[in-house]
């Protein structure tokens, strides 16, 4: 892989682009549901020391205004607000909690429906 | 958080004894028969939200909603002049499905069958060969639904001739529910599911807390404290069908570190919104939506019957403005996230309700004090069923 998926100063989250730098609020909680805890832990144990700094650089621009490297590490950070609660709150009762949510279908969002500006 | 919070104290036991405190007969949770009344007593009488003003912002456009329950779809349109106005989706010719696509914008509506067109006001603007039929034009109209707009929401009655106007069907509602952001809101983000259970069940689930330590053991830890294990609220009051109920904020939260994280962002940019952080309130609005107020958590759900064991409900967070940088995006992903692990717990308890209600084993339920709004929507709707079933009676209709 090359060293520009992301932005520079998070190449530490670059392993992770192909799995977690998804598109779409539904395809991020679907990815969730089916990921593993190993998956799951080791892309939140990865990302998690970065989100603040990550969420402040990408403040700086506006959101119509990303290139695509910026694009995958905000797709991250949208994916962390759905796996953390996988690794964090739920921890081994996820299973139980997943089988509830393969039942629901993220129709909308403003991640998804919303240009921004 | 203040410094010193106050003492938690429990709503007594005896405040809402006025309601009853028997058990409820399980049938009504369960049969078909109880169903069919309902659907006649209260979802064809009652005023339903359908939808919210920020779907349909523009001149010409147009929602297409189902309603099950009454075995209707109903055509809300917005005209040239920025009126709304919702009609049966039914050709007047006869009978067609008028408009199949969910949303839109369009300024005439034409029937595929035989190019009836109708404008978005209702009128039939023209008709291949009319010159052949035996009615005047201005009589076929689309069949018009009575509509309103309260916080935002959009309500439908489907009674020719509603007994109430929206306004004073809400009573005191209507206006604490105006003072919350979906009254303001510009954008939504939407989660559906289904359960094979009674919409009375589906919502009962989210009337009482005090379920929420069993079956939120995890999402739920910051609900219940020391002073208030159970997580109850503070404060139950009645309005006539409606309800409301003050959420109990738990001075001991100990939120976890991505959560403090994320909630923080949650919190900044609903003071920066000027949201209203005191609003703690939930709104059960008759007969079958309740919002969530709180600035930071504040979502509506809509739970609509499609048979006596099959339910949808519609969960809608709301916003006000675009995404205007990475982390109010961020933000509103994890508020979405968040209130979707707590749905997808309460799913299987509910259908097990369901499940072990319609074996028959049971002739009664009982709910405690803490379970007083469950109790009160079993009260307003069989009050209703049984003037239903007196007014066929006094028709000398079937029993």
């Amino acid at each position: 892989m090359s060293g520009n998926l992301l932005p520079a100063g998070f190449q530490a989250l670059e392993p992770f682009v192909e799995g977690w730098a998804i598109e779409g609020s539904e395809n991020r909680l679907r990815r969730r549901l089916q990921s593993t805890p190993e998956e799951r832990e080791a892309f939140f144990e990865a990302a998690m020391p970065l989100v603040q700094p990550a969420l402040a650089q990408l403040d700086k621009k506006r959101l119509t205004e990303f290139d695509a490297a910026e694009q995958r590490l905000m797709n991250l950070m949208l994916s962390m607000a759905h796996v953390a609660h996988a690794v964090e709150v739920q921890r081994e009762d996820e299973p139980f909690h997943a089988e509830g949510a393969r039942h629901i279908t993220i129709t909308r969002s403003s991640a998804d429906s919303n240009p921004g500006l | 958080m203040t410094a010193e919070p106050q003492r938690f104290q429990p709503v007594p036991r005896e405040a809402h004894a006025d309601l009853g405190t028997g058990p409820i007969p399980a049938q009504p949770y369960y049969t078909r028969e109880y169903f069919e009344l309902e659907r006649e007593a209260i979802f064809k009488r009652s005023w339903l939200q359908i939808g919210h003003v920020c779907e349909i912002p523009e001149p010409g456009d147009f929602l297409v909603r189902p309603v099950e329950v009454a075995d209707a779809s109903i055509l809300i349109t917005r005209d040239a002049e920025g009126e709304l106005h919702a009609f049966h989706n039914v050709c007047t010719h006869r009978g067609t499905q008028l408009v199949d696509a969910s949303c839109g914008k369009r300024s005439r509506f034409s029937c595929p069958y035989h190019m009836w067109t109708f404008s978005n006001r209702g009128d039939l603007v023209s008709a291949p060969d009319f010159e052949n039929f035996y009615v005047d034009q201005a009589s076929c109209a689309l069949p018009r639904v009575a509509v309103d707009v309260c916080a935002g929401q959009i309500f439908i009655n489907l009674d020719k001739s509603p007994r109430q106007g929206l306004r004073e069907f809400l009573g005191p509602l209507a206006e604490q529910m105006e003072r919350l952001p979906m009254a303001r809101a510009t954008a939504i983000s939407e989660y559906v599911y289904e359960v094979d259970a009674n919409w009375k069940l589906t919502y009962d689930n989210f009337q009482e807390n005090y379920h929420l330590r069993f079956i939120h053991p995890r999402s739920g830890e910051m609900a219940g404290g020391p002073q208030n294990p159970f997580g109850y609220p503070e404060r139950y009051a009645f309005h006539g069908p409606h309800r409301t109920q003050t959420i109990w904020s738990n001075p001991d939260a100990r939120p976890l570190p991505f959560q403090l994280l994320a909630f923080t962002k949650v919190a900044q940019f609903a003071m920066q919104d000027q949201l209203d952080m005191q609003i703690r309130d939930y709104f059960g609005v008759f007969p079958n939506l309740f919002v969530l107020g709180t600035a930071t958590t504040h979502f509506s759900q809509s739970i609509m019957p499609i048979a006596e064991n099959r339910t949808r409900s519609v969960i809608r967070l709301y916003w006000i403005g675009e995404d205007d940088c990475a982390s109010r995006r961020f933000a509103r992903e994890f508020n979405m996230t968040t209130a979707l692990d707590i749905h997808s717990e309460d799913r299987a308890v509910i259908e097990a309700g369901h499940r072990g209600l319609a074996s028959g084993a049971l002739s009664h339920i009982h709910f405690q004090s803490q379970e007083v709004l469950c109790r009160h929507l079993f009260n307003e709707v069989d009050r209703r069923v049984q003037d239903y079933r007196a007014e066929l009676a006094a028709a000398g209709g079937v029993q």
